[in-house]
């Protein structure tokens, strides 16, 4: 297949790529706006939606949260560069990580029916523990800021290379089109903008990738011929390197991203009790069909014989440049620039949301717990644009944030195992819980760095679950989940 | 197929969209109103269903190593996807009064 197919549209102007950025914005901006008037009066509302998040919301906003801008592009860069096989372990564990928080999520809320915070549970779980506690919040703030960045960073480099925007103007605009509108409504805007948002990812990421089979002469038959003669390979499923060089280590950061991630406790304590097991069911099942769309078009990537250097050199542009350069119409390139600034956006403004949770219940009311209404509310709304700014500023620092990374990495990992036991387990106490969590990273961690991933990740997993199943076995003191009941509501809606 | 997932990608975003709506009223309904909210957690027998989710994934993954028509499963189970958010907001249950 000939690649001189690929060329650069010249109706792709940085204006149009403004009005994108601005105009989802505003869009978002004025649906925050109604929900700022209708549902949201106080901190509890802002932060928990006063536990009335619907089924369809709720189903809505996880994929939304879930579906990040990078993740958009890594299921094409990971098809590209492994055949289905990169697909395969890059989709699988994806909606499995969303099904895994079903029983988690039901026992904490059947349990702590007024919870905010997953840190909060770990504060009542572990008799008030300073250490057990700071841990798991750091840890959340982290992860939060992280996803924030990333999410940014990816988008502006996607816009920048469409639409041929400075990436730190684009990073700017971006994260203050987001800002604006989650300052105003809380979760409730980020569920709504959220589920909005997958509806403008997966009915555009169908057409347009459909458009781009369309646009190849001979069509899917081509392709799928094209990419056999490439390798035979490239059409299986079972390729072991696949597996070992990302699979495994991806299947358990993925379940750690969610498990140990607020922006998922959010929503097990903000959907409605009946509806928490089945959003969470429906968010990951629902979740699959987004990546493996948008990883057919790794597959014309194989065909067309692409390689990384045509493309910019970094493998995740293979999606944007295909869909950019194929030939489309200006109107399906910009419907997928719409899918990458949706996921963006509601991956930024459901970290916000889940940031000033933290903010107001770990932080305010846990140090400073005689704070007015009035003034938790002003605080609770400006970590929104804390969060924002700080990631922002990262962003634009150039700094190369693989420290960041490897941090909250090491530090979602090793709190995975200890976090599921303490939830599942009543033997887990304060001693495993920490040592576990500290030994994983100091003996964990250097292990990562000298055998590599895979090695890495198991050792992790293993010293932390261990530790915490020894101290465990050894205090044989049980806690009783059910007493967490009596928790009353940290932030409650003031009488009106 | 272009034409047949972009009709369809119509149908389905209206139905999204009516879905969407129905969501609103009732959360704005339920503000309103003030109930309590349930409280209760029913049991819920997730398990096949997530299973099987899992496996039909891979199936479909597999699949376009086998046949090139399965290349346009994946689009056509975004649609899927949009379609079964829209019918959640159906399956809420309305708010008293």
């Amino acid at each position: 297949m000939d690649k001189s197919i690929f060329a650069a549209m010249p109706t792709l102007t940085p204006a149009l790529g403004y009005a994108s950025m601005i105009g989802l914005g505003l869009f978002s901006l004025a649906l925050s706006y109604g929900v700022k008037t209708l549902l949201v009066r106080n901190t509890h509302d802002f932060i928990i939606a006063d536990r009335r998040v619907g089924f369809g919301f709720g189903v809505g906003s996880v994929i939304a949260v879930w579906t990040w801008a990078m993740a958009v592009m890594m299921s094409s860069a990971m098809t590209y560069n492994w055949g289905l096989s990169g697909l395969f372990w890059f989709v699988v564990p994806n909606g499995f990580a969303v099904m895994a928080m079903i029983p988690f999520a039901r026992i904490l809320r059947k349990n702590m029916p007024e919870g905010y915070t997953i840190s909060e549970f770990i504060e009542y779980r572990f008799n008030r523990s300073k250490a057990a506690t700071a841990i798991v919040t750091v840890t959340m703030i982290f992860g939060i800021i992280l996803e924030i960045l990333i999410n940014l960073k990816g988008t502006s480099v996607v816009v920048s290379t469409v639409f041929g925007i400075d990436w730190k103007i684009a990073t700017i605009v971006g994260i203050v089109c987001v800002l604006t509108y989650s300052y105003f409504g809380g979760l409730w805007t980020s569920v709504m903008t959220g589920t909005l948002n997958t509806l403008m990812i997966t009915v555009p990421a169908a057409i347009v990738v459909a458009a781009v089979y369309a646009k190849i002469p001979g069509g899917t038959q081509a392709v799928f011929d094209a990419v056999g003669a490439a390798g035979a390979k490239n059409l299986s499923v079972l390729r072991p390197d696949a597996a070992a060089g990302f699979g495994i280590t991806l299947a358990f950061g993925l379940l750690a991203a969610t498990v140990s991630d607020q922006t998922f406790w959010q929503k097990v304590w903000a959907v409605k009790s009946r509806d928490v097991g089945r959003t969470f069911l429906w968010s990951g099942a629902l979740f699959y069909p987004i990546p493996i769309c948008l990883g057919m078009l790794g597959l014309v990537g194989i065909a067309y014989g692409l390689v990384p250097a045509d493309i910019g050199g970094d493998i995740v542009a293979i999606g944007p440049y295909i869909v950019s350069h194929i030939g489309l119409g200006l109107t399906l390139v910009l419907l997928y620039v719409l899918v990458i600034l949706a996921a963006c956006y509601s991956t930024i403004d459901g970290a916000s949301a889940a940031l000033s949770s933290i903010v107001a219940v770990d932080i305010v009311k846990r140090y400073f717990p005689q704070t007015s209404e009035g003034r938790l509310f002003v605080i609770t709304k400006l970590s929104v644009l804390a969060g924002g700014i700080v990631a922002t500023l990262i962003v634009l620092s150039g700094l190369d944030f693989t420290t960041l990374v490897l941090t909250t990495y090491a530090l979602k990992t090793s709190v995975l195992l200890p976090l599921v036991l303490s939830i599942l387990w009543p033997k887990t106490n304060m001693v495993g819980f920490v040592g576990g969590i500290v030994a994983a990273i100091a003996i964990g961690m250097p292990i990562y760095e000298m055998a590599g991933e895979l090695v890495g990740t198991l050792s992790i997993v293993a010293i932390s679950g261990l530790t915490v199943l020894i101290a465990g076995l050894v205090s044989r003191t049980d806690f009783d989940l059910s007493g967490l009941k009596r928790i009353t509501d940290e932030v409650s809606a003031p009488a009106e | 197929m272009y034409a047949l997932i972009t009709i369809v990608g119509i149908v389905v975003t209206v139905f999204f969209l009516a879905g969407f709506w129905r969501g609103c009223k009732n959360a704005i309904a339920e503000y309103r109103a003030g109930s309590p909210e349930w409280g209760e957690v029913p049991d819920y027998r997730y398990g096949g269903i997530a299973a099987l989710s899992v496996v039909a994934s891979a199936v479909v993954i597999a699949g376009a190593g086998f046949s090139p028509a399965m290349i346009y499963a994946g689009p056509l189970l975004a649609l899927v996807t949009a379609a079964g958010c829209g019918l959640a907001f159906f399956m809420e249950d309305k708010p008293a009064g």
